[in-house]
């Protein structure tokens, strides 16, 4: 129940499961309705504005949730593994001078394919980017702004692939169909999409729009474009990036919860309707992802509660990479993952708690 | 009140100066917080009458909203061919509607022939007409149709268009004004633009719009909310983290100003709360609640909250991470004579006070929150039209705010009732204070010269 204190009297004005409020002051206690008028006890006289204010939080709610309590416990050592990030160039065996020749490890079958990933200058974008042209897979990438899109295609070419850039606002329909017209025609060819732009996490109606325009539609729209290019592949797959705010209530209802639920509602749909054609689709949902510049690392310095509470949600004992997430994205988009459909990959440490039927 | 003169200051608050908080700010702050311009003497003492008498509500109608700007709507509610609004005050009736040609114009909403009201409601037809005998306008005014012109040879076609009223816009707004001679609104304006220029509200779309009845004068409603000197008691509860009474207030020539920061105490408080206590105080944390939000070692109330701010709005607002913390912690809440009350940077309220009908003891109070949006425009909010018997909370769109308003409208009626009192045991004037009272004493200060009462 409501409890505040009087800034100027330091009297404590307590709401009451009666619905009138409790005020104590210089040791009195008396009882007021929410008008104002006293009901009983010693103090007879208190602010009427706090009376309100306090009896109206507690009908109305309260402004901001505390949230739930700080978990504690020591976070096990757990280090994300080292793998090899050798890029596998054409032809296979080339770039690994220790190379037997057979490789005992499982092949992905990706050489010589072509992908198109959105929102990849930065992030989890970029690592499943990288992931991809390490695993010999031609990559076309689109971002809102020039800059990132010149550094990320230097690092990507160094890969030893082809890459093909543009500046598109996913959230902009021509913007995103054109986008991935011009990457099947700059590739020649299309056989992984991986949605992975967002729009934020903003309040309110202007959240609500940026989410449905970038999160969904920028998805469902490069979907439909790049449906007729995937059907020509012998390998066509589809990545919907979405996250655990989708599986599990976080302390905030937010738009962006609600249309990364819708992602991978849609993701479903499509696996079945798409199946025909040679197309698997999936989804990857991660959970809390620490990359400098990324939004945990502001939490981190501005906000240490509230991310000391998101880690020690996290079993594993600390948040998630960018490359473990691409790690994911490249197994379900690959050839080798040819019986997976309609799945969604939950990529999150043990942070959310819900058992994944 | 002239600035011009180089009069001596008036006192003010022994707390922190707006202008010694904004030299704490962790971003360069706009020029426009930089400017100054205070009110002066002679102190100004209001007649009660004006509150509470038919005669002024009637020589109001006469003086002032027969001849002043005044806004209608957004234009943003009529955008397409046909679109119009009904806007209504005293006894006028006015239809602003877009025309063929993509202009706005603006009439007297009676049809010329017996009478009738021809548009009770917005929204959008291809021509005006009339319900009574079919009288048809077009969509510019001019008149297209009488059934049975052979039996008005004595009504000329030109005479009986319906009569314009003025029409400029501002800031997204629609401004109409009933005198043909007026001056135009950009002059009546004068800087105003310049004091928007860097959070231009035509940029925004109205995201909510509630209309409550309210059981006091229009003036009444009104000067509630242009001071924060009232915070003490009607607002308590915000004392730890607000500049009530260190509030800064300028006027200028048709609109005045108040910066009231928060995230700093109330010159008010006996005690000193640390930035922890204020920040509690800005989330609404209870007594016993643990904090949601924890300062980092040497950071502030002001700027954590500023931070947030910038991350809730990075991927709506294009440059948000070089905004001010003063921009997005503190209320710059204007007054453009006579009854608009646009607030600047990023707080969404703007509030319209006008008499209802011709009663001097009930007004209509209105607040929009105007948004920031990105890529195509939401369309605007319905208005939610709550009576004078309905809680401010009832309209959810106003979130936290409308238990605010609660407090507010809790003393409203009683003023009006007093004044009455007053003026029924002979009158008298009400002593305004001289500085957190200025944007008060330059709205009367404009009042007299319109109503002719200056000498």
């Amino acid at each position: 129940m409501p409890k505040l204190e009087h800034p100027l009297t330091r009297g404590i004005y307590e709401s009451r499961e009666d619905g009138r409020v409790q005020v104590t002051e210089d040791g009195k206690t008396g009882v007021f309705d929410l008008d104002g008028r006293w009901h009983s006890g010693e103090l007879r006289q208190a602010d009427p504005h706090m009376i309100l204010w306090v009896g109206g939080a507690a009908a109305g709610g309260g402004m901001l949730s505390a949230g739930a309590p700080m978990r504690g416990g020591t976070p096990r050592p757990n280090v994300p593994p080292k793998l090899k990030t050798t890029s596998r160039r054409r032809g296979g065996m080339d770039a690994d001078p220790h190379s037997t020749g057979r490789s005992s490890e499982m092949d992905l079958g990706l050489d010589g394919k072509k992908a198109l990933v959105t929102a990849a200058t930065r992030g989890i974008g970029l690592a499943i980017a990288q992931e991809l042209a390490d695993a010999g897979v031609d990559v076309a990438i689109c971002a809102r702004s020039a800059g990132g899109l010149e550094s990320a295609k230097k690092d990507l070419e160094a890969r030893g692939v082809k890459v093909y850039t543009a500046v598109a606002d996913v959230g902009d329909g021509d913007a995103i169909r054109g986008f991935v017209q011009a990457a099947g025609e700059a590739l020649g060819g299309l056989d992984i999409v991986v949605c992975n732009a967002s729009g934020g996490s903003a309040m309110g109606d202007a959240g609500w729009q940026g989410n449905f325009d970038v999160d969904l539609m920028g998805s469902a729209r490069a979907v439909e474009a790049a449906t007729p290019l995937l059907s020509d592949s012998d390998a066509g797959a589809i990545v919907f990036i979405s996250s655990t705010a989708a599986l599990e209530f976080l302390g905030v209802p937010q738009p962006y919860n609600a249309i990364k639920a819708a992602l991978i509602a849609h993701a479903a749909d499509l696996s079945q309707a798409l199946a025909s054609r040679g197309i698997r689709v999936n989804t990857v949902s991660p959970g809390p992802i620490f990359f400098e510049g990324g939004n945990w690392e502001m939490i981190k310095n501005a906000m240490p509660a509230i991310y000391d509470r998101a880690l020690g949600q996290c079993a594993i004992g600390r948040m998630g990479t960018p490359e473990e997430v691409a790690r994911a994205v490249t197994f379900l988009a690959s050839p080798a993952a040819s019986l997976i459909t309609g799945a969604n990959l939950v990529v999150d440490g043990g942070f959310t708690k819900r058992v994944a039927y | 009140m002239s600035t011009a003169e180089r009069a001596p200051e008036l006192p003010r608050s022994s707390g922190i100066s707006y202008q010694q908080l904004l030299d704490t700010d962790t971003h360069p702050v706009p020029k426009i917080l930089r400017e100054e311009s205070p009110p002066s003497l002679p102190p100004t003492f209001v007649p009660i009458e004006r509150y509470v008498t038919q005669e002024y509500h009637d020589l109001e109608m006469k003086m002032l909203w027969s001849r002043v700007w005044q806004f209608a709507c957004r234009e943003e509610e009529i955008p397409e061919v046909g679109d119009h609004v009904v806007y209504d005050i005293g006894d006028f009736t006015i239809l602003v509607a877009r025309d063929e040609k993509g202009q706005i114009n603006a009439f007297h909403n009676v049809c010329r022939h017996r009478g009738r009201q021809l548009r009770e409601y917005g929204g959008r037809v291809s021509e005006f007409r009339c319900p009574f005998h079919r009288w048809t306008w077009n969509l510019d005014g001019t008149l297209k149709e009488i059934p049975c012109r052979w039996d008005f040879p004595h009504v000329d076609r030109d005479a009986n268009r319906l009569p314009s009223v003025r029409v400029g816009t501002w800031g997204g707004f629609v401004f109409i004004n009933l005198d043909p001679d007026c001056q135009p609104l950009e002059d009546f304006l004068g800087d105003l633009s310049r004091h928007f220029e860097k959070w231009p509200l035509e940029n925004k779309y109205k995201a909510a719009h509630v209309a409550r009845v309210m059981g006091c004068n229009w003036k009444v409603a009104q000067e509630a909310f242009m001071e924060a000197y009232h915070v003490v008691a009607t607002h308590p509860q915000l004392m730890a983290s607000i500049g009530d009474a260190n509030s800064q207030y300028d006027v200028w020539e048709n609109f005045s100003r108040a910066i009231t920061p928060n995230g700093t105490p109330s010159p008010h408080l006996n005690w000193q709360p640390t930035q922890q206590e204020q920040l509690d105080n800005l989330t609404g944390r209870n007594v016993d609640g643990p904090p949601l939000m924890q300062l980092p070692d040497g950071m502030g109330a002001r700027e954590l909250m500023a931070q947030a701010a910038r991350m809730q709005m990075q991927a709506v607002v294009p440059g948000i991470h070089e905004i001010s913390d003063a921009e997005l912690n503190d209320s710059f809440y204007y007054s453009v004579f006579p009854n608009f009350h646009p607030w600047a940077a990023f707080n969404r309220i703007v509030y319209r006070f006008r008499p209802l009908g011709n009663d001097p003891n009930k007004s209509l109070m209105e607040c929009l929150y105007l948004e920031p949006f990105r890529g195509k425009r939401p369309k605007p909010a319905e208005i939610t039209w709550l009576t004078e018997e309905d809680d401010w909370t009832a309209a959810t769109e106003l979130g936290f705010l409308a238990r605010v308003f609660n407090q507010d409208t809790f003393n409203l009626p009683k003023v009006q009732k007093g004044l009455r009192a007053r003026h029924a045991a002979g009158g008298g004037t009400v002593p305004l204070a001289n500085y957190e009272e200025a944007k008060i004493r330059h709205f009367y200060h404009l009042y007299e010269k319109w109503m002719g009462l200056s000498t």
